[in-house]
């Protein structure tokens, strides 16, 4: 069942944090922001997740809170921020009436494009450079809502409470790294490699990650072959993939 | 010495093989993924053959075998004294609309040998066994809440796994409890919290989970367990199935000073043939009778004549001492294997089922994954993740060539470590 304000934290943390990737990745994304004026888009949303998206020099960041924003887009509920995300629900801001066109066009373009990524076109996906921008996307994406599932999900607490502390390395040979650091039965996802893993799990290609995001493949099957690489406390990687299959409970 | 290093070319085209038609090639705790083969590189697929302490892969490799196809093998693969009852009895009649009366010997000879039995039920393998022992405990008592120990296995059925894992539904585990294993006082809190609730404590002789150093229970422990158990009116289980017979014939509880209420045999009790038991205590002998609990072949007369002639040898043989010998000379010489290359190689839980760990700063278990790979590709099978079990056909000669394995691999390890 989707819990919809597990859902409204995976829609800012892991769905538009990831404009964070899409930014330094596609050199599009970037063009759309450069030779503008910085600006910061604060999401407040009630009884769910607050954070900060801000846009300067063709980067984009995103930081938990609000602590001053240009733009300010509150929802009265998780499920109205999760109806901003698919589409049926227009916000309403608060602050930031003046800078309302980069709403409506540069952060819409942003996101458009990141839509493109995550729900791409399969014959887009035959461009080399298209699908390993997308794979490496969805991977953030799905990296960090791995962290929003074990700190809200009901099923995703009590999993990750069987978590031993420390950092799991998630990686793609070629591609993207994630750090799953794992403290009191809480996950917090960082875009990058950990310096002292206690336990790793490597996909062998940006191939093999992709198929196993789209569900092609299961990762126990690709551990025999090899595909999967694993080693440290095995328990951890154990149950981060019983997080990992809840993600497309909310992603799918 | 150098030790070859084996090679694994036809296990891993049987592995294809077995890819393209069994669900992960191999699947479960035999498989690369359950098994923990890190690197996947180091470890065998397929066995060839068997016999005493050792098996054989596919290529042709011999291990010598510390996890006993993880327990069964007690006596040693392929025991001509096992073998010869069961292939005998085959003769005779197996699997019969009426069963052999060679149950109700094996009945009996659990009865007079494992100290808390009264009684016996079959099956086939030790997750039969748990079930139907919380069924009985729960048709008993009239109640639902189960109180487990952190870190269990007691099976794969759904209310022996957790929520989260695949296929199992939150309902399947709504009713378990859960305590840290020695903490008497928090098993004591959970049972007043949840007066007249709770039908079962169960759990394992001792604390045998994967992935950490094993622990014994603390003094009086279990005394105090058997105790709050009597006083709540709660069925106290334990899980004998890995232990069951190496500790002590008479079972794991007597070698710890109590009685179970209901005990779970399987792996050693028929050495590799297909049985598993439930004993317990005679007042609960009729609610047992009263559960809907059967299967195709769990009154099977030649797994029977096989568990006969286990039991009987294993008395013979005075097997937990030997075990234990063993267990402790081979436990020793490994320490010192490590000492000697300035590691340090904890051994904790009972030496007739080691647990192994190399130490490290990090607690991340690499540093001892890449030992027992190392070990792995010299033909000593250990795992890097579960107990180790010992069997009686393991000689002084076997564990010394052992040992000797072990300290080239904890060279291995010294030249890839020179940071350490």
């Amino acid at each position: 069942m989707v819990d919809q304000k597990t859902l409204a934290y995976i829609n800012l943390y892991a769905v538009l944090g990831t404009l964070e990737n899409l930014c330094e990745l596609d050199p599009a994304a970037s063009a759309l922001l450069t030779n503008k004026k910085p600006i910061a888009i604060g999401f407040d949303v009630q009884g769910g997740p607050s954070a900060t998206l801000t846009f300067k020099n063709g980067r984009c960041r995103l930081e938990q809170g609000i602590k001053s924003c240009d733009i300010k887009l509150p929802f009265s509920s998780c499920e109205k921020f999760n109806g901003l995300i698919d589409g049926t629900v227009t916000p309403i801001p608060t602050k930031g009436f003046t800078k309302i066109k980069f709403l409506l066009k540069d952060f819409t373009a942003l996101t458009d494009l990141l839509n493109k990524y995550m729900r791409p076109d399969p014959a887009d996906l035959y461009d080399d450079e298209f699908f390993k921008i997308s794979t490496s996307l969805m991977f953030y994406t799905i990296t960090v809502a791995i962290s929003q599932i074990a700190n809200n999900d009901k099923v995703g607490i009590f999993t990750a409470n069987l978590i031993a502390n420390g950092d799991i390395e998630m990686s793609i040979e070629g591609g993207p790294s994630a750090t799953l650091r794992a403290n009191g039965g809480r996950l917090v996802t960082l875009k990058c490699k950990p310096d002292n893993p206690r336990a790793v799990m490597s996909f062998a290609s940006m191939k093999l990650a992709r198929d196993l995001f789209d569900g092609n493949v299961n990762a126990l099957e690709c551990i025999g072959s090899g595909a999967i690489s694993m080693k440290g406390l095995i328990s951890m990687i154990d149950n981060l993939n019983r997080l990992l299959d809840r993600v497309a409970v909310y992603l799918a | 010495m150098s030790f070859k290093i084996n090679k694994y070319d036809k296990n891993r085209e049987y592995f294809k093989r077995a890819e393209k038609v069994i669900p992960s090639g191999v699947y479960g705790h035999l498989g690369p993924a359950e098994g923990c083969f890190i690197p996947v590189s180091a470890f065998p697929n397929f066995a060839e053959k068997a016999q005493g302490a050792y098996f054989w892969d596919v290529d042709g490799n011999r291990f010598i075998d510390y996890m006993c196809a993880y327990g069964p093998n007690v006596l040693g693969y392929a025991d001509k004294d096992v073998n010869n009852a069961a292939f005998e009895q085959a003769k005779i009649a197996d699997c019969t609309t009426a069963p052999s009366t060679k149950m109700i010997e094996l009945a009996e000879l659990l009865v007079d040998t494992v100290a808390s039995a009264d009684w016996a039920f079959f099956a086939k393998n030790g997750g039969d066994t748990t079930t139907l022992a919380i069924m009985t405990a729960r048709a008993h008592t009239r109640r639902k809440k189960l109180i487990f120990v952190n870190g269990y296995y007691h099976g794969v059925a759904p209310w022996t796994q957790k929520l989260g894992y695949p296929g199992v539904l939150e309902e399947d585990v709504a009713n378990n409890l859960y305590v840290d294993w020695n903490d008497i006082e928090a098993l004591e809190k959970l049972m007043d919290e949840n007066e007249g609730e709770i039908a079962a404590f169960i759990a394992t002789p001792y604390m045998h989970g994967n992935f950490k150093d094993n622990e014994l229970p603390a003094v009086g422990y279990w005394q105090k367990v058997r105790k709050l158990c009597d006083d709540k009116g709660i069925v106290l289980i334990v899980d004998d199935v890995r232990c069951g017979f190496r500790l002590d014939i008479a079972g794991s509880d007597h070698h710890y000073g109590f009685e179970a209420d209901l005990i779970c045999f399987c792996k050693a009790l028929a050495n590799g043939w297909s049985v598993s038991a439930l004993c317990g205590k005679e007042e609960l002998k009729g609610t047992v009778s009263g559960i809907t609990y059967t299967g195709s072949y769990w009154l099977s007369a030649v797994p029977f004549a096989a568990a006969v002639a286990c039991i009987n040898k294993m008395k013979k043989l005075n097997l937990p001492e030997k075990l234990r010998k063993d267990g402790l000379m081979l436990t020793d010489g490994l320490r010192a294997a490590a000492a000697n290359n300035g590691f340090n190689l904890i051994v904790s839980g009972e030496p007739a089922l080691f647990y192994l760990r190399v130490d490290d700063k990090d607690g991340n278990l690499m540093l001892h994954q890449e030992w027992v790979a190392e070990c792995v590709k010299r033909g000593i099978y250990f795992t890097n993740h579960h107990n180790h079990f010992m069997n009686a056909a393991m000689t002084e000669e076997d564990i010394k060539f052992t040992v000797e394995v072990a300290e080239e691999a904890f060279k291995v390890l010294r030249k890839n470590h020179p940071e350490l």
